[in-house]
């Protein structure tokens, strides 16, 4: 029996979405870090602009590509750094999950746009890297003195990516919804 | 922004507040000062606002001072007056006495800077 | 309507989140602790990663030997070393008490690797000058003449001497002070009994002089040391696994008379209260060693600090002289970190 796989429309197009959210996490990369462990994550644009626009499995699919072969491109695969993104990612795909399925059920056509779930996934990717880096790698309660600093600036930079994929989206095309 | 968006975001900015009341309170909010007397508590006072506090102990009253989030002893019936001399407490786990008087003081809080003080 | 929806869709999501983060705190430290009053001082018993259960049971211990070790090793009130003391100054042998033998055991050798600075046999001095009752005395000091009739007899622990259970003094003008290193040497019987019970993180603390044991759930537990000169913290340092910190001051007792200050820390060589050093801090294992060593190393002085800790085996020593001046070995400087850099600070040879 013949058994092949052939990559289908879907496919193609994850994986250029991921080639465009790799390319921008490895270009961003390159720039120094005004803080440890914080970086503006621009590569979420890509993100979000999935979500809004091919659903949540593609965002799930397009972000956990971006975490796995962007480590593997930067060299820091099965490192602490990558443990904690791929926190962070599934922190946020997950929240991504809930508030779209919500959303779509609840406020059907009208519910959140690309600013709340960018905001969401922001909070969301901070917390979930936070977390794993208390329970796995420091233990002391003086970590939770960064948790207000570096919330804060998932809300900051949450909302302007988010601002970002809605202009962009908005560029894209006309009529879609913002 | 949607209405939605809107939402979200007044209640992520109203729960950032809230974590650094929570996770912050480090410095002199939320710090306060365990008073014994022979050896049991006897009041736990904040340091918050400025005051002093007279502590009735074995041989007369001991008066502490608490100020800019610290505190120390201005008064006490004791010879040698080495709890005056202890000067300022502020960071927690701080602790002084004054023996005779059976009166001590330990400055408690969130984020326990000592866990002995050897003197 | 519509409205309320979109609200709770968006507080929906956000709530679930929120309650996560705030309920998400730091886990508390499973830290007991207790306060005693005993061995006139105050002594504080930190416990960690005990169960309640046990942590009454070590304090309740805990507290039972340290009244026991107040009412044994007083050398002045009727106990075992008052009776002891007694016993001493009729130059005849005695069976000695069980619980005091080894104390003057330690005393002897103590006696000996401090080069006779710390020589609890001058007990008769120290009385002298008024530091056998628990109140303070308040002066005048005594006579000259008085301090040099009782230096002449010359008591030292060498004249106390020990064969199988039985003891005697040779030199009746003997008189065992312990209160340079019965401190130290309560802690470590107290250290022995919570080890005993399976408490092994602790920090049994004796009116600022204590003995660490383990840590604080991994990190190691931080011990603040006061500034003489009474401005709050004047140094931190890290402790873990088992180590005894001891600060002997002239500010723990002391009168002062005419404008003079006398204290406690009687140097045997000159019968007068030791000049030259306000405090002197050591970290050793033992706290009946680290006890005594910060005794005999505050009457050494400057001067002679650093020979005395070696001939002790101390491995870390502080000195902050009476003019400010800190003195430590390279070891001990490594491992402080000082919260006011003091003037001057002197680091000496390696111990």
């Amino acid at each position: 029996m013949e058994f092949s796989v052939q990559p289908d429309r879907t496919d193609h197009r994850i994986a250029w979405l991921a080639a465009l959210a790799i390319t921008i996490h490895i270009a961003e990369s390159a720039l120094p870090n005004p803080l440890p462990g914080v970086k503006p994550g621009l590569a979420n644009v890509v993100t979000i602009a999935v979500l809004c626009l091919y659903g949540w499995r593609m965002a799930a699919w397009v972000s956990l590509l971006r975490v796995l072969v962007g480590s593997l491109l930067l060299g820091t695969f099965l490192s602490p750094t990558f443990v904690l993104s791929l926190a962070g990612a599934l922190a946020s795909i997950t929240t991504l999950g809930a508030a779209s399925a919500l959303s779509a059920h609840l406020l059907p056509g009208r519910g959140l746009g690309p600013a709340g779930y960018s905001l969401l996934a922001a909070m969301a990717h901070i917390a979930g890297q936070f977390y794993s880096a208390y329970w796995l790698f420091i233990p002391h309660a003086a970590l939770f003195t960064l948790l207000p600093v570096l919330m804060t600036l998932a809300v900051i930079l949450g909302l302007i990516n988010g601002i970002i994929t809605r202009t962009m989206l908005q560029r894209l095309s006309p009529s879609s919804p913002s | 922004m949607t209405r939605a968006d809107v939402v979200v975001l007044v209640l992520a900015l109203a729960l950032l507040p809230l974590l650094y009341v929570k996770f912050w309170h480090h410095g002199a909010a939320g710090e306060q000062v365990r008073i014994r007397v022979d050896g049991k508590p006897w009041k736990v006072v904040s340091l918050a606002h400025d005051r002093r506090v007279t502590v009735p102990g074995a041989l007369g009253d001991s008066v502490l001072e608490i100020k800019d989030g610290a505190v120390r002893f201005i008064a006490s019936p004791c010879a040698s007056k080495f709890c005056i001399h202890s000067g300022w407490l502020h960071d927690g786990g701080a602790f002084t006495a004054c023996l005779p008087n059976r009166v001590s003081i330990e400055v408690i809080g969130a984020r326990v800077r000592y866990d002995a003080i050897n003197f | 309507m519509t409205s309320v929806r979109r609200i709770a869709t968006a507080a929906l999501v956000t709530g679930a989140f929120v309650l996560t983060l705030t309920a998400c705190g730091p886990k508390p430290d499973p830290v007991h602790k207790e306060q005693i009053l005993s061995m006139g001082t105050l002594v504080n018993i930190t416990l960690w990663g005990v169960n309640d259960k046990l942590a009454q049971k070590a304090f309740s211990a805990a507290n039972e030997d340290f009244n026991y070790m107040q009412t044994a090793y007083n050398p002045w009130k009727p106990g075992p070393m008052g009776r002891t003391n007694q016993l001493l100054a009729l130059d005849a042998w005695f069976s000695a008490n069980p619980s005091i033998l080894p104390l003057i055991k330690r005393a002897k050798t103590l006696y000996h690797s401090s080069d006779g600075l710390f020589d609890p046999a001058i007990g008769r001095l120290i009385g002298l000058w008024g530091f056998h009752s628990d109140t303070l005395p308040k002066g005048p000091p005594p006579k000259q003449a008085a301090i040099e009739r009782l230096l002449a007899e010359h008591p030292t622990m060498d004249d106390v001497e020990i064969k199988g259970i039985r003891m005697r003094a040779t030199n009746a003008a003997v008189q065992v002070d312990t209160g340079g290193f019965a401190k130290g040497y309560a802690v470590d019987r107290v250290v022995d009994h919570l080890r005993r019970l399976g408490v092994h993180n602790a920090i049994v603390d004796a009116g600022g002089d204590l003995r660490a044991i383990g840590s604080r759930g991994g990190a190691p537990w931080r011990i603040g040391i006061r500034d003489p000169g009474g401005k709050g913290i004047l140094a931190e340092v890290d402790v873990k696994g088992d180590q005894s910190v001891f600060t002997s001051g002239v500010y723990e007792r002391f009168y002062t008379y005419h404008g003079k200050r006398y204290h406690h820390i009687i140097d045997p060589r000159t019968g007068y209260p030791a000049r030259g050093t306000t405090s002197a801090t050591v970290i050793g294992t033992d706290g009946t060693v680290a006890d005594a060593a910060a005794t005999a190393l505050l009457i050494a002085g400057p001067s002679q600090w650093h020979h005395i800790a070696e001939s002790m085996g101390v491995k870390y020593a502080m000195l902050v002289a009476s003019d400010g001046t800190v003195y430590m070995n390279p070891a001990m400087a490594k491992r402080i970190h000082f919260q006011h850099k003091p003037a001057k600070v002197v680091v000496s040879e390696p111990l």
